[in-house]
């Protein structure tokens, strides 16, 4: 009786750890599948930022001379 | 005088039983923990809140109708029960109450009902065991919310890690065998399925070891969910000691690259994969992950932000509260103050130091096989218990080379680590429950 306790524990142990394995590998070869056919679809968010940054670099003295202005008048404005 | 007296015989002194005091002081103790030492406060608060509630004598919070009036002790009710249970010869509350646990279906409802009529009434905790625990709502509305928390950023950029989550899950099964070997040896009394809900804290994860236990031990809920929550919280110290006798400096100082970006439409679809793969090969995990990915799809789709706000805020507090008073109802003296118990917390902390020592052995293994370095500190992260067991990841590494920061690459293991839980009970259910 005791034996077959241990007998059934140790099929558990079997099954259950290889059912977990067997799932996350699969789940590994889908998620790597899914990754590599939606990549050419997406581009990550990321990566695009940078890219922004640069568009506006045109427009720096501009943006310089838009910032300091405003510092000038808080400066002026906060002195007392 | 008549008055005073009676008045005396209904306090809660004159029919406090000596167990129920124990328990008071243990939920007591569970209070200093979680306030003073802030172990899993959200859970602890209520849980121990519960427990006191379950045990104010003469109160029945945490009882049926039926076991309310044999509690009540009044000659004319018991006999009114007895009738109904069609009981022939009795001689105290307790026959009565063995005949209506073993009571076909219609006497057990014929012998509810009598109770009501006689104007006992479920106790409230009861009452919120059914309704959150007993019926499967309040874990799974959890792993809902814990999915529209969890970010599969990490785990998407490297999806080897999920091997990681696996092998930490080997501290289940091992346990499992360990509370089976103890009863092989005479030392306690645990049967398979018992055995199988106990193993479950090594997932490290509290939703799913109330989800388990509610459904292959309800009688050890209370321990299992004290045992589940305490040992998350101890993980800080459980971990590292482990991780350390594993690991060699170098291996510890190990840089890894750094991750890709993942883009949105990748974040969407994985919900969506891994429900198809449960649905195809681990039905008896669809309630868990179902949820799980509800939750996270939620979060993920961004037309739904109302819903996902709602689901990783109010409604998972809700829902902690409710769960928390039930698991706290569990708290009785004659359940809990048992060996069982002392088996529960001794065997649960064994299967949290299997669960990582694996994680941490299957990830020096793939830093051999795989061309990019892995640090084997990410593999404690297996063990589920997110955010923790990643931070933990992180600090240790951080230990050995201050440049080093593991947090995003443990985050991983960590989400792959849910997964692997919510797997492993899937196939506890269907093996034991089934």
């Amino acid at each position: 009786m005791q034996n077959q306790l241990l007998q059934q524990g140790v099929e558990l142990m079997l099954y259950g750890m290889g059912t977990v394995l067997t799932f996350l590998v699969l789940l590994i070869i889908a998620t790597t599948i899914m990754s590599s056919f939606l990549q050419r679809f997406a581009k990550p968010e990321p990566a695009a930022k940078p890219a922004e940054a640069t568009k506006l670099s045109g427009n720096d003295d501009h943006l310089i001379a838009a910032i300091s202005a405003a510092i000038h008048k808080y400066r002026i404005r906060h002195k007392k | 005088m008549d008055k005073l007296l009676s008045l005396w015989y209904d306090s809660g002194i004159y029919q406090m039983a000596s167990g129920q005091f124990i328990m008071m002081l243990v939920c007591l103790l569970l209070l200093y923990l979680a306030i003073k030492r802030g172990f899993e406060p959200l859970l602890l608060v209520p849980i121990g809140f519960g427990g006191l509630l379950a045990n104010i004598p003469a109160a029945g919070l945490a009882f049926s109708a039926v076991e309310n009036a044999i509690n009540s002790g009044s000659p004319d009710v018991l006999q009114a029960l007895a009738q109904s249970l069609q009981l022939a010869s009795w001689e105290s509350g307790k026959d009565i109450y063995y005949a209506y646990e073993s009571a076909s279906a219609s006497l057990h409802v014929l012998a509810e009902q009598t109770a009501k009529d006689l104007g006992f009434l479920n106790g409230m905790l009861y009452n919120f065991y059914n309704i959150s625990i007993a019926s499967g709502a309040a874990p799974l509305i959890i792993f809902m919310g814990v999915g529209s928390m969890t970010d599969f950023g990490p785990l998407l950029a490297n999806p080897k890690t999920l091997l990681l989550g696996a092998a930490a899950q080997f501290g289940i099964f091992a346990t499992v065998l360990g509370a089976l070997g103890l009863t092989a040896l005479g030392l306690m009394d645990f049967s398979l399925a018992d055995a199988a809900a106990i193993g479950i804290i090594g997932g490290a994860d509290g939703p799913t070891a109330i989800y388990v236990a509610s459904l292959l031990a309800p009688d050890l809920l209370g321990a299992i969910a004290v045992a589940a929550y305490s040992y998350m919280a101890l993980v800080p110290l459980i971990q590292p000691p482990i991780m350390r006798a594993l690991t060699t400096e170098k291996e510890r100082q190990i840089v890894m690259v750094q991750l890709r970006p993942i883009s949105k439409l990748e974040k969407v679809c994985f919900p969506l994969v891994l429900l198809i793969l449960v649905a195809l090969f681990l039905p008896s995990a669809a309630p868990l992950l179902g949820m799980f990915c509800l939750g996270n799809l939620m979060r993920e789709c961004g037309v739904v932000d109302r819903l996902s706000d709602t689901t990783q805020n109010a409604l998972i507090n809700i829902t902690t509260i409710f769960l928390g008073l039930s698991v706290g109802s569990k708290l009785s003296a004659d359940k809990f103050l048992d060996l069982k118990t002392l088996g529960i917390l001794l065997l649960g902390i064994v299967a949290f130091a299997i669960g990582t020592a694996c994680g941490v052995l299957m990830a020096k293994l793939m830093n051999k096989v795989s061309k990019t370095p892995i640090n084997p500190l990410i593999g404690s992260a297996g063990v589920s218990a997110v955010p923790m067991a990643a931070r933990v990841s992180n600090r240790v590494g951080l230990n050995a080379n201050p440049q080093n920061f593991l947090l995003m690459h443990a985050m991983g293991p960590n989400v792959a680590g849910v997964i692997g839980s919510a797997v492993a009970a899937g196939v506890m259910i269907s093996l034991v429950g089934g």
